[in-house]
């Protein structure tokens, strides 16, 4: 067919030549073609290798123009025209044609097609899709559980592509909420392995989220730093891509604080820069559930029962990061520090304490109210909470004398907002 | 008897309708000039002889059967050959329905086994029907291994391991040519690579009735190819075993076989027959029938998946007939 193409190429006009991988490609879909077919038939018709990348599902096809299946864990060159499978998705299916300033109308019809047939062909098997073994509940749960023995552990750790023979190795159990416990190999690139906080922040499955750890810490800088910071930081497809679990919380951030100075981060579609920050091989290596999710401390293998309960632990510290529930989505077990001594003063769907409830009768009153005493609560200044949520600095001051006579207790003072912050937490923790 | 044709690999139904304007369909004798020019033809015939400077390439006139033209042999053996000595020879017979095609025509396939194996390939050019019906084909095929197997020195072939193939008419020719090698006495082959072989005349199998219509070398080629060879006599009493193969009688003391077919194609039932009687005869022989195959599917469309099982099945085979 490569051949074949060259041929329908030099016989016929574009056109003609795109009538063809139409027809190729609908001819594919009828049979209820595969998606190494479909892939192939890519590869084929446009003379170079082609691949089919979809990180949620866990595909990944690479065929060679001669027909031959060969995956490569390469990165995609960004210059590579490209397709993606759901309309402004991200690209998921690449013409491996490097240099090619303008993709040929054959090349884009090739990929548009391809990626319609690759979409129906997905949606019928996702539900088959291939389980890594990083899915497996059964090994998963084996190295979590401290009853286990302990070469169970060691096995089903080896399964799970954790080396407990190297010394240096560690990873990191997460909960999500609702979801099934999962282990994340944490990278040791450059890094050291734990050692002090700063050793912990470098063992951080994600990499380079520098600029979204700034922006979600309370000990923030300016509220300035924090816009630029979000600014060019590729945006929300940071989050969708699965690596950021700080990029998760900036979009929640967004989300609640009605920051509409900028709009296009909320819209959550990742741009270009999205997509090339994901090829920086981070995808790979750490995918952070979606919704709220608690992150265990960085362990050796054997460590990893230890790292659950700080997962599970961390996750009652996590919000929806909602008006109603403002706060992170995602919580580091190693952030929480002496925090997280309240996770055992306060059972979930115990009776919540006074302060507790005082927050809830507050929080009846305003929609805003939540939002805004979170905003106080986890920045260094009043100035950069107002501009967090997008209101004028003497608004919140009306808003916050407003709030403190529904509380009973100033949120201004230093001894206020740790009061403020610890009822905030503790509400979190009450809930069932 | 059910007339619902086996579905087309769903790749190969995908190349089939790229590729439908260039292939006889239901060719008719009046189509025959035109499909020689056609581009299908030609198609099949362009790429690197050399395949990238692997083979040095030769087209050699040789004498054809007594008192008939030279024929052209195209000769394709290894520049650097691996080991010395004498090569195993692959000695090709073009397809093309036996109305049209040259000796490139198919030729890139026993070319990539030549490739694996470090063999030479003698690929044949014969006198085309309906110019030149039964014997002159066959005929020209059989002057072509006498003088391959008594030149073979002449070229780096070793005379006792030639191994002949040949697809469609190509593979009908040579499976002719193992009947008419062994009646004759004439040079053994130590294999015979029968590749959708076009065998018999009558074109009256189930298949041939299913796929009617349907894919390549429907049953309207195929009755119009097998009447440019035989003309009245095709589908009748008097039809010579050296023409159509599935007519021999006596399929005994024949080189191991390799056969391969597509089950969506009119020659599958004739080729699984052809199979069964080779192993009936007491014989050596390798049947694949390819799921969803049309005609000629693995040379039109290489890369689909069931291609390359196919090409690498050939290869495995040969590499086991040569001991390599």
């Amino acid at each position: 067919m490569k051949e074949l193409a060259g041929r329908l190429t030099a016989l016929d006009p574009d056109a003609g030549a795109a009538v063809r991988v139409i027809a190729y490609f609908d001819t594919l879909a009828e049979s209820r073609a595969g998606l190494e077919a479909l892939v192939r038939g890519a590869a084929v018709l446009a003379g170079c290798p082609a691949r089919l990348v979809d990180v949620e599902r866990r595909v990944h096809v690479r065929v060679e123009p001669d027909g031959r299946r060969q995956d490569s864990d390469g990165p995609p060159a960004p210059d590579w025209p490209s397709a993606a499978l759901v309309p402004d998705g991200v690209p998921a299916l690449w013409l491996e044609r490097a240099g090619a300033a303008e993709p040929s109308v054959v090349d884009a019809v090739i990929l548009e097609r391809a990626a319609g047939a690759l979409r129906v062909v997905l949606d019928r098997t996702r539900g088959r899709a291939p389980l890594s073994p990083a899915d497996d509940p059964a090994l998963v749960e084996t190295v979590l559980d401290a009853t286990a023995a302990e070469g169970a552990r060691l096995h089903a750790a080896r399964r799970l592509g954790l080396d407990p023979d190297d010394p240096t190795s560690r990873a990191r159990a997460v909960a999500p909420l609702g979801g099934r416990p999962r282990v994340l190999r944490v990278r040791r690139e450059g890094r050291p392995a734990d050692g002090g906080s700063r050793g912990r922040r470098g063992g951080r499955p994600a990499e380079g989220t520098s600029l979204g750890r700034r922006d979600g810490r309370p000990d923030d800088g300016t509220a300035g730093d924090r816009r630029d910071g979000r600014a060019d930081d590729g945006t929300a497809g940071d989050r969708r891509d699965g690596w950021s679990g700080d990029g998760a919380s900036r979009d929640r951030r967004d989300g609640w604080s009605g920051d509409g100075a900028s709009p296009h981060r909320r819209g959550g579609r990742p741009g270009q820069g999205a997509s090339r920050d994901r090829w920086d091989g981070r995808a790979a290596e750490a995918e952070l559930p979606r919704g709220r999710v608690g992150v265990g401390p960085a362990v050796p293998v054997l460590g990893l029962p230890g790292s659950w309960d700080g997962a599970r632990i961390a996750l009652r510290f996590t919000a929806e990061g909602s008006a109603r529930d403002p706060g992170e989505p995602v919580v580091y077990a190693d952030d929480l520090g002496g925090i997280a001594l309240l996770a055992e003063l306060i059972a979930p769907g115990a009776e919540p304490p006074p302060d507790v409830r005082d927050l809830e009768r507050a929080a009846a009153d305003s929609p805003w109210m939540l939002a805004t005493l979170h905003a106080v609560a986890s920045t260094a200044s009043l100035r950069a909470a107002a501009t967090g949520i997008n209101v004028h600095h003497s608004t919140l001051q009306d808003r916050l004398t407003h709030a403190e006579a529904l509380l009973g207790w100033p949120v201004r003072t230093p001894q206020g907002r740790l009061r403020l912050h610890l009822a905030l937490t503790m509400r979190h923790l009450a809930r069932g | 008897m059910t007339m619902i044709p086996p579905p087309f690999d769903p790749e190969l139904a995908a190349a089939l309708e790229a590729l439908k304007d260039m292939l006889p369909q239901q060719l008719t004798m009046d189509d025959i000039a035109v499909m020689r020019q056609g581009p299908g033809i030609q198609l099949l015939a362009q790429f690197d002889l050399t395949m990238d400077g692997f083979f040095e390439v030769e087209d050699r006139l040789v004498p054809g059967p007594e008192g008939a033209p030279e024929i052209s042999l195209l000769i394709c053996r290894p520049a650097a050959p691996a080991r010395p000595g004498p090569l195993p020879v692959i000695y090709h017979v073009h397809g093309g329905g036996m109305i049209v095609g040259t000796n490139r025509v198919g030729v890139d396939g026993p070319l990539a086994w030549a490739r694996e194996l470090g063999a030479v390939v003698v690929s044949v050019e014969y006198r085309l029907a309906p110019e030149h019906p039964h014997p002159a084909p066959v005929e020209d095929v059989y002057a072509g291994l006498l003088w391959t197997a008594e030149h073979a020195d002449e070229f780096g072939g070793d005379p006792e391991r030639i191994v002949i193939a040949g697809a469609s008419a190509g593979g009908g020719l040579t499976a002719a040519l193992a009947l008419l090698t062994r009646d004759r006495k004439g040079p053994r082959p130590i294999g015979q690579v029968l590749l959708c072989p076009m065998l018999d005349d009558r074109n009256d199998t189930p298949s041939a009735h299913q796929m009617a219509g349907r894919g390549v070398w429907d049953r309207t080629a195929n009755e119009t190819g097998w009447t440019a060879l035989l003309g009245e006599l095709r589908g009748g009493p008097d039809v010579s075993e050296y023409a159509a193969p599935a007519r021999a009688e006596d399929l005994s003391g024949l080189p191991p076989a390799f056969l391969d077919v597509g089950s969506a194609e009119t020659f599958r039932d004739e080729v699984v027959a052809y199979a069964s009687r080779l192993w009936q005869a007491g014989g050596v022989a390798e049947l694949h029938v390819w799921p969803g195959g049309f005609h000629g599917f693995d040379g039109l469309a290489p890369q689909a998946a069931v291609s390359r099982e196919c090409r690498e099945a050939h290869v495995r085979w040969l590499r086991r007939l040569l001991g390599e």
